[in-house]
């Protein structure tokens, strides 16, 4: 039966298979992975180490392709696009949090805020407001100036949730975003991306080893040996 | 993006690495513009002794096939008295043209009474021979007097008065005012005797020709070789040195159209002393920068190449969220160009600072073949300067084009895992 009540999906991986070459051994990282991520959902992917976590991300995030499969990005079939439309494709739909938030050191908060959107073409003053707001948001503008070594851990990855939003994407890609935080800026970045999330309509999926953090989800899938175990809408 | 400024800030990323290879290019870089000042001054010393010390002028003309045949058949090849005129008048006017002057070249032995020797000697207006030389020397070296001994002068009221060579002068126990006779041999070849006056002597700056060199007046040569009026060569001073070769292709054929049957030389065709220094330097300056090149070539692309396994993940970041492979490419050329540019630019400052040095020191060598000392002078030679500047910017450019293409080719999900 067809859910017309629910948002269409944004992205629809079908039978995607991921396979890795190491020397002579083959792995199969995921195996015929098929899933529907529908807009505005906050969506966690959690699993033991090796579960293929940080593969169904990278491909979700377009930067692997699978092995077989479709992956289809707003009925855009992604595998037929070249590296530059690629690229050109994810710089206006997609942004991405990082585990070790992979700020440019010689930049400062702003800038780094900024980098995207100049990437793109957006004139400075354009990306410095842009950049500016997205750092109000994330609370972070009294550090607008500081170089990434100065903020914390926190603030660090805040700044990198500022670098995903601030070209307005559709779909937020975060791998293991808490695994270097304490709890309580754990519990801050989620609750930040939770709000994002419900403020601005961006749909997140992010992965994590923390199981506390699932309680905050709309929906949780359970990965192990590269197939999904268990898939979740919370009520 | 702004690639400019974030290649700039990437510089300051390891601030030792930058600093060496920025020391690396700047010492080559001085090094080469150092010498290339050194050589500048060099052949600019020895084109104005070619056409000024060496009284060359600009332009020689002479009969066509005089160069060739005109010592075994002087009669035939020597312009005529009305030749000499005509041309003369021909060419006063032209705008570029300082002076027109007529020479004769013949040679012979000199006698003190007790000893002869042979001589080559240029017979030339004494007021001509003023006037090419003014010349000669540097304002600097004017101003210190180093030297006045290579200056020569013609007594033009008195034919029998000659200058002659240092080592000649020496080697027949001659003073200034003494006396000796010269033989030489007509245009129709008997032979001719006069007496002569060592009004001066000189230095001609040559250890080859400093015994056998010798200037008389016109008149007196004339009158040596019973050839009134006539002349082998004439020698055209110009007011520009950089006009020469337009004004000779301009002459040339003016005169053509005049129906004279000459050809004419420029100072560098008829200077080998000049070609041979000329083409010695040009090699060498082209190995020192060939080497000093490579030097720079393996200092930048060693260290761009740290500088890119170093930012691996940076690079899969930026991939990531957006920046195209060209992109990246671009950003580490950037770097690496601007890297050069402020080696080459502090590569300057130290030029400057050498060449100063230098030329305060007044250090002073005496160079092969020469019989006094000269000053080691170094100028700044701009034209080899933008050209090493242009050319070290393409190769440091070039030198982080590899690296940076391997690393933008490398796919996102294995940069992002570097370690």
């Amino acid at each position: 039966m067809i859910d017309t009540l629910s948002p269409p999906p944004i992205l629809k991986l079908r039978n995607v298979r991921r396979r890795f070459l190491l020397g002579e051994t083959t792995i199969d990282a995921l195996h015929s992975i098929s899933l529907d991520i529908r807009a505005g959902e906050f969506l966690a992917v959690w699993g033991p180490s090796g579960s293929g976590k940080t593969t169904l991300m990278n491909i979700i995030g377009l930067i692997d392709a699978p092995t077989e499969g479709e992956v289809h990005f707003e009925e855009q079939d992604t595998g037929v696009l070249a590296d530059n439309a690629l690229t050109e494709f994810r710089a206006q739909k997609i942004g991405f949090v990082f585990q070790n938030f992979n700020l440019v050191p010689v930049l400062s908060a702003l800038e780094n805020v900024m980098l995207p959107l100049q990437i793109k073409g957006v004139s400075s003053e354009k990306a410095r407001a842009s950049a500016m707001a997205a750092l109000i948001d994330v609370g972070l503008e009294r550090f607008k100036n500081s170089l990434p070594d100065k903020l914390s851990g926190g603030q660090r990855q805040r700044v990198a949730i500022a670098r995903a939003l601030v070209v307005e994407p559709k779909l937020v890609i975060a791998d293991e975003p808490t695994a270097n935080l304490d709890s309580e800026n754990s519990r801050m970045v989620v609750d930040l991306m939770r709000e994002m999330n419900q403020v601005r309509q961006v749909t997140f999926v992010f992965t994590t080893h923390d199981p506390r953090l699932l309680d905050h989800v709309d929906r949780k899938i359970l990965l192990r040996d590269g197939c999904i175990e268990r898939d979740e809408v919370m009520a | 993006m702004n690639t400019f400024k974030l290649a700039l800030r990437g510089l300051t990323r390891n601030r030792r690495r930058s600093l060496v290879t920025l020391l690396a290019i700047g010492f080559g870089f001085a090094a080469i513009a150092l010498f290339a000042g050194y050589t500048h001054n060099v052949y600019s010393g020895l084109s104005r002794n070619s056409i000024y010390n060496a009284l060359l002028g600009h332009l020689t003309i002479n009969k066509t096939g005089m160069r060739k045949e005109g010592k075994l058949d002087p009669e035939r090849y020597l312009l005529t008295a009305k030749e000499v005129d005509s041309i003369t008048q021909l060419l006063k006017d032209e705008p570029q043209i300082e002076l027109v002057t007529p020479r004769l070249a013949f040679s012979g032995l000199v006698s003190n009474g007790r000893a002869s020797t042979i001589f080559i000697a240029e017979g030339m207006e004494p007021s001509a021979m003023d006037r090419m030389q003014e010349g000669v020397l540097s304002e600097r070296e004017k101003r210190d007097g180093t030297y006045n001994d290579i200056l020569k002068k013609l007594d033009p009221a008195h034919m029998e008065v000659v200058e002659l060579s240092e080592g000649l002068v020496d080697m027949l126990h001659l003073a200034v005012g003494g006396q000796a006779a010269v033989l030489t041999s007509t245009l129709t070849g008997q032979a001719n005797a006069l007496d002569i006056t060592v009004g001066h002597s000189f230095n001609t700056g040559n250890a080859g020709s400093n015994d056998k060199f010798a200037f008389v007046t016109l008149e007196l040569a004339r009158s040596l070789l019973d050839a009134e009026g006539r002349a082998d060569r004439l020698t055209v001073l110009l007011k520009d040195d950089s006009q020469t070769p337009a004004t000779r292709d301009r002459l040339l054929a003016k005169l053509k159209a005049a129906e004279f049957d000459v050809e004419i030389h420029t100072w560098q065709e008829l200077s080998d002393f000049y070609n041979q220094v000329h083409g010695m330097f040009d090699m060498i300056f082209g190995f020192i920068f060939l080497i000093v090149l490579t030097v720079v070539l393996m200092s930048v692309a060693n260290s761009m190449g740290m500088t890119v396994v170093e930012r691996t993940r940076e690079i899969g970041t930026l991939r990531a969220i957006g920046l195209k492979r060209r992109g990246v490419v671009r950003l580490f050329t950037t770097e690496s160009m601007l890297l050069t540019l402020i080696g080459c630019g502090v590569g300057l400052l130290i030029t400057v600072a050498v060449r100063w040095g230098i030329n305060v020191a007044e250090v002073s060598y005496v160079p092969p073949n020469s019989v006094s000392p000269v000053l080691l002078l170094i100028d700044l030679d701009s034209g080899r300067i933008i050209f090493t500047f242009v050319l070290m910017a393409l190769v440091g450019t070039i030198a982080a084009y590899l690296p940076a293409r391997r690393a933008a080719k490398k796919p996102i999900i294995d940069a992002l895992g570097h370690v």
